[in-house]
C-alpha cells in the first residue's frame, strides 16, 4: 500500500463505475499533492525488513492525525494486505472521515467486497446501502437462487465413519463426495479375477462389509437417531458389542476391559473410528453411553432413481448398494458430474442412462472439456470438420458428444480432449481444417481398441504431450529442430529398433513438417514407448530459448545420442547461451567416459564430470554466472576431463572445474569449500543462521556422510608424500576415514539371508572399499607407491557430489542424515543387465534388504527429484494417509529445493501478493455485477474445464466466497489477475498499485522474472530444470513415464506462498529459512481422495497460511515456528 | 547461590544444542535443578543373578560405569521408576529435579513435554498397521491396550502407527485413555516402512529428556523403507533409547526380520519376543513392564575421550559377591559431534 501515490487524493474519483473507472487510473492525480514519499519509503522499508509493527504505528500515527483521510485509507489498504481483522473498521474510519464524495465511494466499494469475501452478510448489507447512497450503483448481491441438479440419498450411519472406510476426504463439499467415492470405485473397488471377470477388491470388501455393519448398528439406534447403553449390564450392552465385534473381560466396574471377540467385526469397528474406547470406559464406570447414530444425508446428482434405472433396476434396492455394486454406474456418474448443467443435460435427453452407461469410461476420461453454448457444442476449430469427423454437426450438441464418445472406442474423443486443451498458436496449427482430420486418421490408425480409455489410467499421454508441448515458431508452422532432414532420417534408419515400417516408408516421400507431425501422432497411439516424440520435444526444449535454432548437423547428432544419453540434454535445455561446440564437446566427453575401460575410474570421472556440471547448472540458475558468461565458464569448465585418463589427471580435472567455477561466479576470496557453501546456500557465519537455516542443513548433512571438504583434500595433494603436513590436515583425514570404516562396520553383521536377498551396487561397494583401504599416514609418509592425488581422486567425488546430496536435501531430510553412506553408494554405473550409466537418477530398490539401506543409481541429471523420491516417505501426515504422494509430493518437493527462494526483491514478493489480492476482488465483484462475471468466468474458462467453471460460478452467485476460492489454484488466480483483458474491468485498488508498479518498468517484474522467481521446474514437460511458470489447466493422472506432467502441471505453491510471505511479511532475506518448512507443512497437511483431487491442496495450502496468520500478531519468527 | 557447572568435551551438539553444559542451580540446600542438554549419556542396565532373576537394590557405589576404559563420573542415578537422585562425589545421592534448558526444545512435535519430574519411562510404541498386520490387527490392539493400563502410573506413553509412513496416533501422555484411544482410532494402511518410521521414532523419542524406550510391535517384513535396520540402530545406541520388538510372525517364517530384530534389540539394550498369538503378546508386554520396573538408569557427561567414534561402555559391579551377576546395557555409543 505505500506503493500507492499520495497524489491520489484529488483525483477525479467521482467519476467511479464501471464504464470510467478504467480512465481514473490514468488520470494525472499527482497535481494534487499530499503524498509523503518519505513516510512510503520508510513503510515500504519497514514492511520489506519484516517489521509490520514498526510500519503500522508509523500508519496508525498518521491516520490519528486530524483530517488526514489519506493516511487513514493507506492504513486500511495495509490492514488489509496484511489479513488483519481490524481492516474493516479502518476502511469505515476511512469512509467516515472522507470528504471527497469519490474517495467516499471507493472506499465503502472495498468495504462492501470485503465483506463479501468475508462472507459477514450483515455487514454487507449494511455497508452496501451505505455504498448505494454514496451513489454506488454498480454492485448486488448474488440472487442465491440457484438451483442445482441434485436430490439426497442416505448412507447408513455417521458419514465420517463412512468416509475413513471409503478413503474420501470428509472435508471436501458434500456434491463432490459421490464423485469421489465413484472414482475410488473405479481405480480401486474392482480387480480382473482368472475368469476376466471383476471381482471385488480388499478395499471394497471392507467398505461393503461396514455398511451392514452400520446398518444394524443403525437398526439400535432410537426414535432421536442415538445408540443408548443406559447401564453396563443392560440388555442393549450385549447386544452392541455381538455387533461390534467386542465382549467383556471382567465384570462390570473399573476391572472390565473390551476385548475382541470376532475379528472380522472388531476390525471394522476400529477402522471406521467408532468410539470403543470411550463405550469402555463408559461401561466401566456404569456410566450411560450414547452415540448418534441416524444415517447421513449424501447430495446425489439427479435422483437416485435415475441411477438405479441405468442399472436396469428401477425401483429396487438401495441405492449406495448398486453404486457401489457396478464400476460402470460409477464411472457414468463420475463423467456426467464433470459437466456443467447444460452440457450433461443435452447427453441425458438423447440417451438413456443405460446407454450412456456403455461409454462412461469414454466420457470419464475425454469428456470434461465437453460445452454448450448459445445451443450448440463448443469445439476446437470448425464446426464443419467436426460435423464430418463425428457425423453428427455440434448444433445438435447432445447427439454430437453421445456420438463422439461411442466413436472408435474413444479416439477421437481423446482427441476432441486434446485439442481442446491446446492454447495459442498450437491451437491455430493443429485446428486447421486440413490437419484436423490427417491427424486425426493418423491417430486413429486401422484397429481402433483397445482404445485410450480402457485403462485405469489414461493412456494418451503422448498425445497430451504432444498437443501441449508442440512449439510453434513465428510463421504458423511447427518449429523443427535442425532440418526435415533430421527427423526423416530418423524415421527411415531407426538407430535404436523400428518404430512402424509404414511409417518408414512414408518418410521418405516428406515434404513439410506438416508430415512429420503427422507421423508423431500415428505414433501416439501407440502403448510402447514413443522414442521419436520425446526426441523432437526435447530438441525442441533445446531450441526454445536459443537465440539461434541448433543447426541440423547438431541436430542430427543429438538425435543419434538421444538413446543413450537424452536424459542429459536438459543441461542443454537449461542453458540457451551453450555454443554448439560447447554442445558437441559435451556429448563427445559423454561418450569418451563411457568407454574408460578401468570402472572405478570411469565411475569417479562421471561423478565428478556430473557435479561439476550440475555446480555449474545451478550457479547458471541462480544467476552467479552471468548468461554471457556461460557458454565460456562451460568450456573452461568440462575442457580438462578430456585430458583425464588416470586418477591424477582427474583429480586435476576437478580441481581446475572447481577453481573455474568458482571464478565465473566471481568467488575469490575465500577457499574452495567455502566459497562453494557460500555460493550455494548463503553466507555461513551469519548472524541470523537459525538452527534450520539452509546453511546448517546444508554443513550437517555434508558432516554427517563422512565427507572430507575440498579444501582438505586440495591441500592433502599439494603436501602428502612431500614433507611436513599439517596434523590439523592429517586429523581431518584420518578422522573421516575411521568414521567411515565405523559406518561400514555398523552395516557389516548382516545375516546370511540378508547377504543373500541384499543388493548393492556392486560398483559403489567396490568404490567405498577401495577408500576403506586408504592409509593417510603411509601416503603422507611416502611409504606407498600409490599416486597421491589419484588416491584422492574417489575422496573428491564424494565431496563434489556430497555437495549437490547436501544442496538437494529437502527440510526435514532424515536419509541423508541416518545412512552415512548414501553419498558414496551412488552407483553412477549401474548392474550389468540395466546399466544405468548417464541415465536419469533413479531410487535403486525399496524396503530391506532390497535396497540395500537406500543409494541412488544413474547420473546426476534429475537428483533433486530422486533425492526427494527418497526422503519423501519421511514426512509424516498430520492426519490419516495422504493418497496421493506417488508423483506429487517428489515434484512439491523440488518446487522448492530447485527454486531456493534466494535474490528475490521484496518488490517481487508485493508484486505476488497484489495479483493475489487482485484475483480475489475481482472473483468478489464478479459475484456482484453481471458484466464483471461474464468476463471473468471467460477468462477462467482458458484454465479451468467449463464444469469447473460453472461450479466456482455456482459458489459465487450462492455467495460462497470461500469455497469458491477454494476451487482455484494460485496460479490460475494470479494469470486471471494479470489477464490482459481484465486489466480494466472492476479496478479496485490492488490493480492501481499493480499499475503503479508496473510503470517504474523494474525489469524484476517482468514476467519472466516473476516466472523464474516464482515459477516450478518441470523437468519432464520442458526437459529443463529452470523454474518457470506456464500457467497450465492441471493435468488429469496419465499413464506410464510421463505420469509425473500431472503434478508439473500443479504451479501454484510458489506463488502461494509469495502471497503469504507478502501477507505475513517475511523478510526476502528469510524466504529460503520460511518457505521450505511451509512447503513441508503443506504437504504433511495434504488428505486428498485421490490423484486429483486438487482442492485437497488447495485446503492443505489454506491450513498453513491459517496457522502462519493466527501468529500473526507475533513477530514473524514465531509465525512460523508454529507450524509443527 | 548458583554453582553453574560448565562441561567441557568435545561433543557439541550442533543444531538443537550449540555447547553441552550442565548447570546446577541450587534452589536449596536439598534440591537441586538440572538444565539438561541432550547429548548426556544416559545409560539403562539390568543387573540379573545367576538364575536369571532380576536383581534389586543396587546402589550407585556398587557399580563403575567405563568408555573404553576411561572410568566416568555418574551424575544422576535412578531404579526402576523411581526419580533419580544426584550422585556426589563421595558417592551419596541426593534428590533432583529436571526441567528444560532455557529455549530449548526438548520436546518433538505435537508432544507434550511431560516430564516435570525425572521419575517413570518414556514409552514409545510403534504399531505395524500396514497390510503385514491386516489379520491381527484387532488382537494386536488389545495386547496394546493391555500393556498400556499395566504400566507404571509414572511412565508416559505415545502411540505412533506405521505403514508407509508414520503416524503419530497418540503424543506423549500420562492420561491412558487418552493413549488407547487413539489406538483404537489407528487405521489400517498399506506398504510397510518399519526402519524410516522406527528412526522418526527415534529422532521424537531422542528429544524427550530422561529414559525412555521405543516397543515395536511389528510383523517383521519392509518393503517400503529407504533406511536400513542397521543404520536405524545406530541412531538408537547413539541415543541410549533401548529398542524391544514384539514380533507377530513365527522365528522361522522369516528369518531376515527375526535376525535384525535380535541385532538392534540386543545392541540397544532391549530384547525381542516373538510372539504368534495374543497370549503370547500379553507375555512380551509383561516382560517388558518388568524390564522397565527393575532397571537401573544412570546418566553421566563423558570424561576427555579422544576416540570420536563408537565408545565401548563396560559397567563393573564393585562388589566381589556381584561379580556373577549379569549385566544386559547397550554395548556403546558414537559420539555427536559439530562440524
Amino acid at each position: 500500500m505505500t506503493i500507492i501515490p499520495w497524489g491520489l487524493k484529488s483525483a477525479t474519483w467521482a467519476a467511479f463505475s464501471l464504464a470510467f473507472l478504467s480512465c481514473i487510473w490514468s488520470a494525472d492525480l499527482r497535481a494534487a499533492g499530499g503524498a509523503n514519499p518519505t513516510l512510503d519509503d520508510e513503510v515500504f522499508q519497514k514492511e520489506a525488513a519484516g517489521d509490520l509493527r514498526g510500519a503500522r504505528s508509523l500508519l496508525e500515527q498518521q491516520a490519528n492525525t486530524p483530517g488526514n483521510t489519506l493516511a487513514s485509507r493507506d492504513l486500511a489498504l495495509f490492514l488489509d494486505r496484511h489479513g488483519d481483522p481490524e481492516s474493516r473498521q479502518a476502511y469505515r474510519k476511512w469512509a467516515d472521515e472522507e470528504q471527497d464524495p469519490s474517495l467516499r465511494k471507493l472506499a465503502l466499494r472495498e468495504l462492501v467486497l470485503l465483506d463479501f469475501m468475508q462472507g459477514t452478510n450483515t455487514d454487507l448489507q449494511d455497508d452496501l446501502a451505505r455504498y448505494r447512497s454514496a451513489g454506488g450503483d454498480d454492485l448486488t448481491p448474488p440472487p442465491q437462487n440457484l438451483k442445482p441438479p441434485y436430490s439426497t440419498i442416505l448412507i447408513p450411519g455417521p458419514f465420517r465413519s463412512f468416509a475413513r472406510m471409503a478413503a474420501l476426504s470428509p472435508d471436501m463439499p458434500a456434491q463432490d463426495l459421490l464423485p469421489a467415492l465413484a472414482r475410488n470405485v473405479v481405480t480401486n473397488g474392482y480387480e480382473a479375477s482368472g475368469n476376466e471377470l471383476l471381482q471385488q477388491t480388499e478395499y471394497m470388501r471392507l467398505l461393503v462389509r461396514y455398511i451392514g455393519q452400520a446398518r444394524e448398528l443403525q437398526a439400535m439406534a432410537n426414535k432421536e437417531g442415538k445408540i443408548a447403553i443406559p447401564t453396563c449390564d443392560s440388555e442393549q450392552t450385549g447386544a452392541l458389542l455381538k455387533i461390534l465385534g467386542y465382549r467383556m473381560r471382567g465384570s462390570c466396574g473399573g476391572d472390565l476391559v473390551l476385548e475382541t471377540v470376532n475379528a472380522t467385526r472388531a476390525f471394522l469397528t476400529v477402522d471406521s473410528a467408532f468410539p470403543i474406547s470411550e463405550l469402555e470406559q463408559d461401561l466401566r464406570a456404569n456410566h450411560p453411553f450414547e452415540l448418534p447414530y441416524a444415517p447421513s444425508p449424501v447430495p446425489v446428482l439427479y435422483t437416485a432413481q435415475y441411477w438405479m434405472t441405468a442399472l436396469g433396476r428401477p425401483g429396487q434396492g438401495d441405492f449406495i448398494d448398486a453404486f457401489l455394486s457396478d464400476p460402470s454406474l460409477a464411472r457414468l456418474y463420475l463423467g456426467l458430474s464433470h459437466l456443467d448443467r447444460a452440457t450433461a443435460e443435452a447427453l441425458r435427453s438423447q440417451s438413456t442412462p443405460a446407454k450412456l452407461k456403455v461409454y462412461a469410461h469414454v466420457l470419464d476420461f475425454f469428456g470434461s472439456m465437453f460445452q454448450v453454448q448459445n445451443g450448440a457444442a463448443v469445439v476446437p476449430g470448425s464446426p464443419k470438420v467436426w460435423a464430418g469427423l463425428v457425423g453428427v454437426s455440434p448444433s445438435n450438441p447432445g447427439a454430437f458428444f453421445i456420438k463422439l464418445i461411442a466413436t472408435d472406442d474413444g479416439w477421437l474423443a481423446s482427441y476432441f480432449d486434446a485439442l481442446s486443451r491446446s492454447r495459442g498458436a498450437t491451437a491455430t496449427y493443429l485446428t486447421q481444417p486440413d490437419r484436423m482430420k490427417r491427424f486425426y486418421d493418423a491417430l486413429r490408425g486401422k484397429i481402433t481398441s483397445p482404445g485410450p480409455a480402457r485403462p485405469v489410467f489414461r493412456s494418451s499421454t503422448e498425445l497430451m504431450l504432444l498437443t501441449t508441448s508442440l512449439y510453434i515458431d513465428p510463421n504458423g508452422q511447427p518449429h523443427v529442430p535442425g532440418d526435415l532432414d533430421v527427423w526423416r532420417n530418423l524415421f527411415i534408419h531407426h538407430p535404436n529398433g523400428k518404430y512402424d515400417g509404414r511409417l518408414t516408408r512414408s518418410a521418405t516421400t516428406w515434404r513439410t513438417s506438416d508430415d512429420l507431425i503427422e507421423a508423431l501422432f500415428a505414433l501416439s497411439r501407440k502403448s510402447v514407448e514413443n522414442e521419436p516424440l520425446k526426441i523432437f520435444l526435447a530438441l525442441n526444449d533445446i531450441d526454445r530459448h536459443r537465440a539461434k535454432p541448433i543447426s541440423p548437423e547438431l541436430a542430427s547428432a543429438l538425435v543419434s545420442a538421444y538413446h543413450t544419453y537424452g536424459s542429459q540434454y536438459a543441461v542443454f535445455a537449461d542453458a540457451p547461451n551453450l555454443s554448439e561446440p560447447s554442445i558437441q564437446h559435451y556429448v563427445d566427453l559423454m561418450s569418451e567416459t563411457a568407454s574408460i575401460r578401468d570402472v572405478l575410474l570411469k565411475s569417479d570421472t562421471m561423478g565428478s564430470l556430473q557435479s561439476v556440471v550440475e555446480l555449474w547448472r545451478i550457479l547458471c540458475r541462480q544467476g552467479s554466472i552471468a548468461p554471457e558468461a556461460q557458454d565460456a565458464s562451460f568450456s573452461k569448465l568440462i575442457g580438462p576431463f578430456g585430458r583425464a585418463r588416470g586418477g591424477s589427471e582427474l583429480f586435476d580435472a576437478d580441481r581446475a572445474a572447481v577453481e573455474s567455477l568458482l571464478a565465473s561466479a566471481g568467488a575469490t576470496k575465500l577457499s574452495p569449500q567455502e566459497s562453494l557453501t557460500e555460493l550455494l546456500v548463503g553466507k555461513i557465519h551469519a548472524p541470523a543462521n537459525a538452527p534450520n537455516s539452509p546453511v546448517e542443513n546444508f554443513m550437517r548433512i555434508f558432516d554427517a556422510q563422512r565427507l572430507v571438504s575440498i579444501d582438505a583434500l586440495f591441500a592433502a595433494a599439494d603436501h602428502l608424500g612431500k614433507g611436513p603436513v599439517d596434523p590439523k590436515l592429517m586429523k581431518n583425514l584420518t578422522e573421516q576415514l575411521s568414521r567411515l570404516e565405523e559406518a561400514e562396520t555398523v552395516r557389516g553383521s548382516l545375516s546370511a539371508p540378508e547377504k543373500s536377498a541384499y543388493v548393492p551396487g556392486y560398483w559403489s561397494e567396490r568404490h567405498i572399499t577401495q577408500e576403506r583401504k586408504t592409509n593417510f599416514d603411509n601416503l603422507a609418509k611416502g611409504n606407498e607407491r600409490k599416486d597421491v592425488k589419484a588416491t584422492l581422486a574417489p575422496f573428491l567425488r564424494d565431496s563434489l557430489v556430497g555437495i549437490l546430496y547436501s544442496y538437494y536435501a529437502p527440510d526435514g531430510a532424515q536419509l541423508l542424515l541416518a545412512n552415512p553412506l548414501f553419498v558414496r553408494s551412488h552407483d553412477f554405473i549401474g548392474p550389468d543387465g540395466s546399466p544405468a550409466i548417464w541415465r536419469a537418477t533413479q531410487v535403486a530398490g525399496t524396503g530391506w534388504p532390497e535396497s540395500a539401506g537406500g543409494r541412488l543409481a544413474g547420473s546426476l541429471i534429475s537428483l533433486p527429484y530422486a533425492i526427494a523420491e527418497a526422503e519423501q516417505n519421511f514426512l509424516t501426515p498430520k492426519r490419516e494417509q495422504a493418497l496421493i504422494w506417488g508423483d506429487l509430493v517428489p515434484q512439491m518437493i523440488v518446487d522448492v529445493t530447485v527454486n531456493r527462494w534466494r535474490n528475490i526483491s521484496p518488490q517481487q514478493v508485493r508484486w505476488v501478493g497484489l495479483h493475489m489480492q487482485r484475483g480475489e476482488a475481482l472473483l468478489a465483484a464478479a459475484a456482484l455485477n453481471s458484466e464483471v462475471e461474464s468476463k471473468v468466468m471467460d477468462a477462467l474458462r482458458r484454465y479451468e474445464t467449463p464444469g469447473d467453471v460453472e461450479r466456482i460460478d455456482d459458489r459465487l452467485r450462492s455467495a460462497d466466497f470461500a469455497h469458491a476460492l477454494g476451487q482455484l489454484p494460485p496460479s490460475i488466480l494470479y494469470s486471471v489477475a494479470e489477464d490482459p483483458s481484465l486489466k480494466n474491468v472492476s479496478p479496485d485498488l490492488p490493480s492501481r498499485e499493480i499499475a503503479e508498479m508496473a510503470a517504474k518498468d523494474d525489469p524484476e517484474l517482468l514476467p519472466a522474472s516473476i516466472s523464474r522467481a516464482f515459477g516450478t521446474p518441470k523437468p519432464t514437460l520442458t526437459h529443463s530444470y529452470l523454474p518457470g511458470l506456464l500457467y497450465l489447466r492441471t493435468f488429469p493422472a496419465l499413464m506410464g513415464y510421463s505420469s509425473r506432467i500431472m503434478a508439473e502441471s500443479w504451479e501454484s505453491n510458489n506463488l502461494y506462498y509469495a502471497a503469504l510471505a507478502d501477507r505475513v511479511g517475511v523478510p526476502v532475506s528469510q524466504l529460503d529459512i520460511y518457505v521450505p518448512d511451509w512447503n513441508r507443512a503443506a504437504i504433511e497437511n495434504i488428505f486428498a481422495t485421490h490423484l486429483e483431487d486438487w482442492p485437497a491442496l488447495l485446503r492443505s495450502l489454506k491450513t498453513v497460511s491459517g496457522t502462519v496468520m493466527q501468529s500473526v500478531n507475533q513477530p514473524v519468527t514465531e509465525a512460523t515456528s508454529s507450524l509443527n | 547461590m548458583k554453582n553453574i557447572l560448565r562441561i567441557a568435551g568435545p561433543l557439541a551438539l550442533a543444531g538443537v544444542a550449540a555447547c553441552v553444559w550442565l548447570r546446577a542451580q541450587d534452589q536449596n540446600e536439598d534440591q537441586t535443578t538440572f538444565h539438561v542438554k541432550v547429548d548426556m549419556v544416559v545409560l539403562s542396565f539390568e543387573v540379573m543373578d545367576t538364575h536369571g532373576k532380576y536383581v534389586n537394590g543396587i546402589k550407585p557405589s556398587d557399580f563403575k560405569v567405563y568408555e573404553d576404559d576411561i572410568p566416568q563420573k555418574v551424575a544422576t542415578f535412578a531404579e526402576g521408576n523411581r526419580a533419580p537422585v544426584q550422585v556426589l562425589d563421595n558417592g551419596s545421592t541426593r534428590a533432583v529435579r529436571t526441567a528444560p534448558v532455557d529455549g530449548a526444545n526438548v520436546a518433538p512435535p505435537g508432544v507434550a513435554d511431560l516430564r516435570q519430574d525425572a521419575s517413570g519411562t518414556n514409552v514409545f510404541v510403534l504399531f505395524d498397521t500396514s497390510n503385514y498386520m491386516y489379520r491381527g490387527f484387532v488382537y494386536a490392539s488389545d495386547a496394546i491396550a493391555d500393556f498400556i493400563r499395566g504400566l507404571d502410573r509414572a511412565d508416559s506413553i505415545a502411540v505412533y502407527t506405521y505403514s508407509r509412513n508414520l503416524n503419530r496416533a497418540v503424543p506423549l501422555v500420562r492420561d491412558r485413555n487418552r493413549a488407547i484411544s487413539g489406538l483404537r482410532t489407528a487405521v489400517a494402511g498399506d506398504d510397510s516402512a518399519l526402519y524410516n518410521c522406527l528412526l522418526l521414532t527415534l529422532r521424537d523419542a531422542a528429544r524427550v529428556p530422561g529414559r525412555k524406550v521405543v516397543i515395536v510391535f511389528s510383523n517383521g517384513p519392509d518393503n517400503a523403507s529407504m533406511v536400513a535396520p542397521d543404520d536405524v540402530r545406530a541412531v538408537a545406541e547413539d541415543e541410549g533409547i533401548p529398542i524391544y520388538v514384539i514380533s507377530t510372525s513365527e522365528v522361522n517364517n522369516d528369518p531376515i526380520s527375526a535376525t535384525i530384530f535380535r541385532r538392534i534389540s540386543s545392541n540397544t539394550g532391549g530384547k525381542n519376543y516373538f510372539a504368534k498369538t495374543w497370549q503370547k503378546q500379553v507375555e512380551a508386554f509383561e516382560n517388558i513392564r518388568e524390564d522397565l520396573g527393575n532397571s537401573y538408569t544412570v546418566t553421566y557427561y563423558p570424561q576427555p575421550n579422544p576416540n570420536e567414534g563408537f565408545r565401548r561402555i563396560r559397567i563393573e559391579l564393585t562388589d566381589e559377591a556381584m561379580r556373577k551377576f549379569k549385566i544386559r546395557a547397550r554395548p556403546g555409543y558414537r559420539p555427536q559431534r559439530g562440524f
